[in-house]
Formats: C-alpha cells, sequence, structure tokens
C-alpha cells in the first residue's frame, strides 16, 4: 500500500511578534515551499510555541483592531486563553482546548488580547492561528464567529483505548466536528500516548499538513517529526498514519483545495488585486465598522 | 518575481521620464542602494546631510520633535517615494529634522551631483525632473492649507487618498501625528465614517 510521503519539513526559524503579545513563527505563507498556491485553503499559518507569559496587572497584551476580509481566523487555544472582540458583534474568551473561528468574509475589525484573567496569573501560552481561504461566491458574505469549546468537540478513542482524536471541523471515522465550514475542511488533534498509532485518509488531491504541538512522532512508520515541526504531505496518496514515539499532540489540517486565484495584501485575501484596493479603499472609509482599541 | 535591488527605481525613472536602457547603464555604476532596518536613524537634527533617499521597498518617515519631545511628522515616504530634508542636501545646512525607518527598507541613496549627473546624460529626466519638483512644491502647499483650515475629517480623508495603505502600516497615533490632530480625534472621525456608512446601508 502506498501512503502521502513527507513532502517538505520545517523547523520553526525566526519568530517575529504580532502586536506585543503573540510571539509567533510564521509557517504559511512564510516557509520555501508552503506558498499559498501550494497550501489551499489554507493562506496564513503562524505558530505560538510555547511561551511563558509574566503575570501582569498592566493592561493585557495582544494585537489592536484591524481588519480581515475574504477568508476565515481559526484560532486554536493549546495553552493560555485569548479574548477576542469584533465589529460585528462576535467576541468571548477561548481557553486551553478551545478554538474561535471567525468568519470575516466581507470584513470585520477585530482584536485579540489575553484574557484579563490569563494576564494576572500568567503562564504557557501556546496557540495556532490559521487562515481558511473562502471561494470567491462566499468572500462577500456577511461575517460570523463560531466559539467552540473544547466539551463540544467528539473524542473517537483509538485502539490503544487512551489515544484519541479530537475532531475540530470535518470529521473523523465517521464523527463530525462542530465548526461548520465553506469548503471541505478537516482539522484534527491526535493526543496520543506514547505508542499510540492513528490512521487517517483524505482523498488524494486534498492540502494535508501537520504539527508537532507536543511530543516526536513517526509519520507512516519510517519518516520522524519533532516537537514544533510542521510537515506538508504529498499528493501520492490517499492515507497515512501518525505513531507517537512519547506522549504527543499532533495537529492535522486537511483540506480541498478551492483552486481559484489569489490576491493577498496584509489582511484581505480576495481573489483580483481590484479586490484588495477595494477592500483597504472601504476599510479606511469605515465600511469594516469600527472598534475601539 | 520578485525584483532586484535597482530596479524598482529604474522602473521608476523609465516610467516618470522615458530613461532609456543605455541612459540607465551610464548611470547605474554610481547608484548607491541601502538595506536599512526597522528603527534606524538615517537623518537627526543638528547635522548636515547631504543625501535624500528613494524608497525601493518600506517605508521611512520624516519629522520633527518639539522642546516638549512631542512628534509631528511631515511625511512619510513608503514606495516609490523620495525623502529627504533641503537643508542639507542642498543648502549645505544643518538640519532640524529626523528620518528614520518604519518598517526594513530598502533604499536609493541619493544627493544634488548625482541628480546633475542624470539631468546630464538625459534630457527626459531633466524636464520630468522639473516636473516632479513642481508637483512635490503642489502638495506641500495642499498640505500646508489643509493644516490651516481643513477639519480632522478633512485631513483623514485626504490622507487615504495620498497613503492609501498606510493606515495598514502605521499605528494610528502615527497618522493623527501627521494630520496634526490627537489620537482620540482619529478615532472621533472613523468611528463618526462607520457610523455614516451603517446608517446608510439601514
Amino acid at each position: 500500500m502506498s501512503y502521502r510521503k513527507i513532502e517538505r519539513l520545517v523547523t520553526p526559524g525566526e519568530f517575529h511578534f504580532v502586536g506585543d503579545g503573540f510571539k509567533v513563527h510564521n509557517f504559511v505563507p512564510g516557509d520555501t515551499g508552503l506558498d499559498q498556491r501550494r497550501m489551499d485553503p489554507f493562506v496564513m499559518l503562524d505558530y505560538n510555541a510555547p511561551m511563558e507569559v509574566k503575570a501582569s496587572d498592566g493592561k493585557p497584551k495582544g494585537v489592536g483592531p484591524h481588519p480581515h476580509r475574504g477568508f476565515e481566523t481559526v484560532t486554536i487555544a493549546y495553552k493560555g486563553n485569548v479574548a477576542h472582540h469584533d465589529s460585528h458583534g462576535g467576541g468571548g474568551v477561548i481557553g486551553e482546548g478551545d478554538v474561535q473561528w471567525m468568519t470575516a468574509a466581507s470584513g470585520v475589525l477585530h482584536k485579540e488580547y489575553y484574557s484579563e484573567a490569563f494576564n494576572k496569573q500568567g503562564g504557557i501560552f501556546q496557540m495556532v492561528q490559521l487562515w481558511v481561504n473562502l471561494p470567491a461566491k462566499d468572500k462577500m458574505s456577511t461575517p460570523k464567529y463560531q466559539s467552540i469549546e473544547n466539551a463540544n468537540m467528539p473524542k473517537v478513542t483509538l485502539a490503544d483505548g487512551k489515544s484519541y482524536v479530537e475532531v475540530i471541523a470535518g470529521e473523523y471515522v465517521g464523527n463530525k466536528g462542530p465548526a461548520s465550514t465553506f469548503t471541505p475542511i478537516h482539522l484534527l488533534n491526535a493526543k496520543l500516548q506514547k505508542g499510540g498509532h492513528a490512521d487517517f485518509d483524505f482523498p488524494e488531491n486534498y492540502t494535508v499538513a501537520i504539527i508537532a504541538i507536543d511530543g516526536n512522532a513517526t509519520i507512516n512508520g519510517e519518516q520522524k517529526i519533532k516537537t514544533n515541526q510542521l510537515a506538508l504531505l504529498d499528493r501520492s496518496a490517499t492515507d497515512f498514519s501518525i505513531s507517537a514515539e512519547e506522549n504527543a499532540v499532533i495537529l492535522i489540517l486537511a483540506g480541498e483545495p478551492i483552486g481559484e486565484p489569489i490576491a493577498s495584501y496584509g489582511p484581505f485575501v480576495m481573489n483580483t488585486k481590484d479586490e484588495i484596493i477595494t477592500a483597504m479603499n472601504d476599510f479606511n472609509v469605515g465600511k469594516f465598522g469600527f472598534l475601539e482599541d | 518575481m520578485e525584483k532586484l535591488q535597482n530596479e524598482l527605481f529604474r522602473d521608476y525613472l523609465v516610467k516618470k521620464s522615458g530613461l532609456t536602457d543605455v541612459e540607465w547603464q551610464q548611470i547605474l555604476p554610481e547608484l548607491k542602494c541601502r538595506e536599512v532596518k526597522k528603527g534606524e536613524v538615517l537623518v537627526e537634527p543638528g547635522v548636515s546631510f547631504p543625501y535624500f533617499f528613494f524608497v525601493e521597498k518600506g517605508l521611512l518617515r520624516f519629522y520633527s520633535l518639539d522642546k516638549d519631545g512631542k512628534e509631528h511628522i511631515v511625511q512619510f515616504a513608503p514606495e516609490n517615494w523620495f525623502v529627504g530634508d533641503r537643508n542639507g542636501a542642498y543648502c549645505g545646512t544643518p538640519t532640524e529634522f529626523w528620518i528614520d525607518v518604519l518598517e526594513d527598507s530598502t533604499v536609493i541613496v541619493l544627493d544634488k551631483y548625482f541628480i546633475e549627473k542624470i539631468e546630464s546624460i538625459s534630457p527626459s529626466f531633466r524636464k520630468a525632473n522639473e516636473g516632479l519638483l513642481q508637483n512635490h512644491i503642489r502638495l506641500l502647499q495642499q498640505r500646508i492649507n489643509m493644516l490651516l483650515s481643513a477639519t480632522a475629517e478633512q485631513r483623514y480623508l485626504s490622507f487615504i487618498q495620498l497613503y492609501p495603505n498606510l493606515t495598514l502600516r502605521v499605528p494610528q497615533w502615527m497618522i493623527a501625528s501627521y494630520l496634526g490632530i490627537t489620537p482620540e480625534s482619529l478615532s472621533r472621525v472613523r468611528r463618526k465614517l462607520a457610523e455614516q456608512y451603517k446608517r446608510k446601508k439601514n
């Protein structure tokens, strides 16, 4: 039997700050071989590897009001809490294991920062932020916000009886995740005990990548992935497997490519350059609403 | 494909003045290109700095500090903008301004001798350069009038025409500094525009 193999294995290099609170390594579209065309429908992925946040009585750190149009932002909290507010009325706090799924679509302003409680007590902070592109017909649809609590995600127990796969979006062996998506997306967390093993299969044309959030693992029993690395899998087959060399959390992203032209500039992802200019003008004249800093 | 250093400057000259390939080849050996890092100070008051800059990539800021240490931004220089202080560049006198780098940038370093050289090589550049100078003065006149007589909203609307993508690249307080208003006033303007749009839409 043939398996999807690792096409590219990326180790986080330089980090940069998003606002003053998020210390991220940009995997997509920054790293070679992980451009927006190849990663379609995933147009951006920032990874905040575990970092210590000191307790503070000051204003919670984060990133102030900024616009988005044409896609969805998906924030997965592994450690620490994040608060979010947007100009469309969406908002809330997500804690460990939760996910916020914001459909920017026609345009919102939003801000993200440590929650008041997390800011006061400090602790370890670890997040993934993913941008999922929208097809042209949905780019100007109404914005919406889904707060997805961990308790509502199906957990599919694996053969060892202790390891499991958590379904955020899409499905795993018939178990559907709570997130609604515009195109077929599967977003899964494999939470494996040492020696745990999970099998996956997605249509051959899907873009598939995995991130070792915690712990080292082996793909198809032969190729290694270490903590904090991202592996892009090729399109040579449908199946692959992950085995944990130690207790591990592995994020699996799989999505059907949208296959439309991509024009992106900063916080806007559209199909043409003219649409980017329109987005910029609309943002400047207040069409995205208003959000206090 | 990303353009190589100097190519964007060449594209600019070709577009504005119709500079030929032969003329460009004569200019090229004397062209000075620099990579500058965010936060770097390129010009500071009290010094006669004979150079000015063309920004190929990135963003520079031209500003003064008052006696209380408050910044007053005179000009932003994103891609395809020139920025420099005439005191040092043309009169040999010390400057009263700062120029610093807001984003990692690629700049072409110019001086009056180099501009004279391009003018001697290319008559069409001489004519185009005069046009650019007149346009620069026209914009300065508009800016002075704006600062003397326009409302905060008019200043903001003029700013987004001139610099459509800077609202994404610089913090609010810098835009407010450029407009000569407080950040709170800028925030009120943006809130008002958003509310007006919402009312119109409903």
